[in-house]
């Protein structure tokens, strides 16, 4: 399919040559289509972009570096991308309700959250610039589920932000790609929860948004939203849920 | 003497005319990442289009960001270096740590319709003259006598981005 691809795409590579030879004709150059390789020649045509021709020298440099597939950034297990906060690890396991809700291999599962402070990795401001892409989608990984279908992160415990309580955002596709569910994982409340333990970080809880008043919690009467959450300041905390999806 | 600073904007735009190793392989991942990040704000299947899902569904201004995740990879692999502008000596010599990157157009449907872009920032440039329609640019450097120059050509997609004048 991706080789498929990639010869229809020098396929059309090809068929637009002629418009860039007339394109360049009009200003008498010499003209040098050659795009995909190095000219080391005395061309004097060179294509930026794809569909600008202007007039400027070739490339006269060795070939490289080559480029390599490369995934995208959110496939990784530990999501932290340096956040402080307490250490969370987070066992997701995602089931099938046309099969006895039996685990689901081979899931995409995206997951995201806010760091500690209730902030999201996003691109802030009008200039959407971004200066460091090693840590730019911060709090956000992608993993597909084993045998079992199990998905593990480590993360950081979420802080809050305004109206909503504690919460996780989470993305289940089937292996294709095909989206299966777009959920959330709420937290357990009250004196001896994780949630009480890390008291909102440097906010505390004054304000916060608890599960019966959160607009997408509230109607889970059932708390099937709500998430297992074992451990403690210290040694950090792990999640456990089942969410369960038709495939 | 007044220094004038600049940084350039070089937008490079990838789509499926794209031929390069590199061009295509940010048109290929960025696609995937957005048919599968669009579903997101399409949980109806209402929409087929970028610009519908611009217009009609909130938050769907963030697929920019989201999608991004897919090329940051192709992105390190520049290792810094603006492609495809070259000096007057058929270099490549503009360096770059900020970068934003754009979904034009794109269709869950039709994937020739799928064109994206890199803005690339320059670091900052000393604009020392103009020869003709070149620029005369050095790297900005405190303190020394000789200092070593590069000559571009204006083109189409290259941008001076900022403009600083300095004592």
């Amino acid at each position: 399919m991706e080789r498929k691809n990639f010869l229809k795409s020098l396929l059309l590579g090809a068929l637009t040559t002629p418009v860039l030879l007339t394109a360049c004709d009009k200003n008498e150059d010499t003209v040098t289509p050659s795009e995909g390789t190095t000219d080391s020649g005395s061309g004097t045509v060179t294509n930026p972009g794809t569909s600008s021709s202007s007039c400027t020298v070739a490339p006269t440099e060795t070939e490289g570096p080559f480029p390599t597939k490369a995934p995208a950034s959110y496939v990784r297990s530990d999501i932290t991308n340096g956040r402080s906060g307490y250490k969370m690890t987070a066992k997701i396991t995602i089931g099938n309700t046309n099969n006895n809700c039996a685990g689901l291999a081979n899931a995409i599962v995206d997951i995201w959250h806010c760091d500690a402070e209730g902030n999201y990795s996003e691109y802030g401001g009008s200039g959407m610039q971004s200066t460091n892409y090693q840590s730019v989608h911060f709090l956000r990984g992608r993993q597909v589920t084993d045998a079992n279908g199990l998905v593990t992160f480590t993360s950081i415990f979420p802080g809050w932000y305004n109206g909503r309580a504690t919460h996780i955002h989470v993305h289940i596709y089937n292996a294709n790609g095909t989206s299966l569910k777009v959920t959330q994982i709420a937290f357990p409340e009250g004196s001896g929860t994780a949630v009480a333990a890390v008291n909102g970080y440097n906010k505390g809880l004054s304000g916060y948004t608890y599960n019966s008043r959160d607009n997408v919690f509230s109607d889970d009467s059932a708390g099937v939203q709500i998430a297992t959450v074992t451990g403690n300041t210290t040694d950090g905390f792990e999640l456990a849920i089942k969410l369960n999806v038709a495939a | 003497m007044a220094h004038r600073i600049i940084t350039l904007c070089y937008r490079k735009v990838i789509d499926s005319s794209s031929v390069k190793p590199w061009d295509t392989l940010v048109f290929e991942d960025s696609y995937t990442e957005f048919k599968m990040q669009a579903q997101l704000y399409n949980q109806e299947k209402k929409y087929r289009t970028f610009a519908e899902l611009l217009q009609h569904a909130p938050g769907a201004e963030k697929l920019h960001f989201l999608v991004s995740a897919a090329v940051i990879g192709y992105l390190q692999q520049l290792n810094e270096i603006i492609p495809d502008i070259l000096n007057n000596l058929g270099k490549h010599f503009l360096r770059f740590n900020q970068f934003q990157f754009e979904i034009i157009n794109s269709d869950i449907q039709d994937k020739t319709k799928h064109q994206v872009a890199f803005n690339f920032y320059s670091e900052p440039l000393v604009w020392h003259d103009t020869i003709q329609n070149y620029l005369l640019v050095s790297e900005k450097k405190a303190g020394e006598e000789e200092i070593l120059t590069n000559l571009f050509q204006l083109q189409p997609y290259l941008n001076i981005h900022s403009l600083q004048t300095e004592a």
